[in-house]
């Protein structure tokens, strides 16, 4: 038996631009649909993609004090997030990997690799500060 | 979908005030949970990388730790639509400061793919019997 870890790290890719298809001839795109298609079926087979969605081009976006709701700039958006892949690899490098397999890079989609943390950075930044307030006052 | 932007709305915050916020963030996730209202969802590490260009050629380090508009973090909450799942994202203690709530409605199918019905079905064919050729090669 392996001595290895086989522990695995989530990973989310965003997937940004959502009107890159415009322009493209029905060829490129029956490509590009089917090729994406069969990246998603191979990654979930091999269990490294276990959840991914398309999201709408429509939103909200909530902000301020008064949490303001306004309609999101996503329809025309080249940064706008169109979906997300998530993945359980073994690290950042085959997460990377696999984000270069994207086939709407071709066509100016850019894909985001993100890891996904399991605590909140704020709460870990809490809990220094507290640490930090400890250590000063014990010495 | 949320998406959390504005991964650093702690700076500037006291130890009491943080943990204050801390608090009500924790009772806002607990509150939403006993309502069966998340499906899933974390917080995202600082780090990360930007993949563009054809095969992926470029990739990049996020500017993900100093922007207000990075993602910091996702929810997919359990919503009957956009109205409700935006007055859960108003519902959440960070707005108060500064962060910004993306609402998403999550899709079964790609709007592109939706754009192409016709390619999108030929695409489905194709992936179910890659699918097929993975189970037959797995076996």
């Amino acid at each position: 038996m392996s001595t290895t870890s086989t522990a695995k790290s989530g990973y989310l890719l965003l997937f940004r631009g959502n009107v890159w298809d415009r322009g493209l001839s029905p060829a490129q795109l029956q490509k590009v649909v089917s090729d994406w298609m069969t990246w998603f079926e191979r990654l979930k087979a091999e269990g490294k993609c276990v959840g991914g969605h398309p999201l709408e081009d429509e939103g909200k976006v909530i902000s301020g004090k008064q949490r303001a709701v306004a309609d999101g700039p996503f329809a025309e958006s080249k940064e706008a997030i169109g979906g997300y892949f998530y993945l359980t690899v073994a690290d950042e490098k085959e997460a990377i990997e696999i984000a270069k397999q994207c086939p709407g890079l071709e066509y100016g989609s850019v894909v985001e690799v993100r890891p996904v943390a399991d605590e909140c950075s704020i709460k870990q930044r809490a809990q220094e500060y507290s640490t930090h307030e400890l250590a000063g006052a014990t010495a | 979908m949320l998406l959390f932007r504005g991964p650093h709305w702690d700076r500037g915050l006291s130890r009491q005030e943080l943990q204050a916020a801390m608090d009500e963030v924790m009772a806002w996730f607990e509150g939403l949970n006993q309502h069966g209202k998340i499906k899933t969802g974390q917080p995202l590490g600082t780090q990360g990388r930007i993949i563009s260009g054809t095969n992926g050629h470029l990739v990049v380090d996020g500017p993900f730790a100093e922007s207000k508009e990075a993602v910091g973090g996702y929810l997919l909450v359990q919503a009957d639509n956009l109205n409700e799942a935006s007055e859960i994202a108003r519902s959440a203690p960070m707005l108060k400061y500064g962060i910004t709530v993306e609402v998403r409605p999550v899709l079964a199918e790609c709007p592109i793919f939706q754009r192409h019905p016709d390619l999108a079905q030929r695409a489905r064919e194709r992936a179910v019997q890659v699918d097929q050729l993975w189970a037959a090669a797995a076996a």
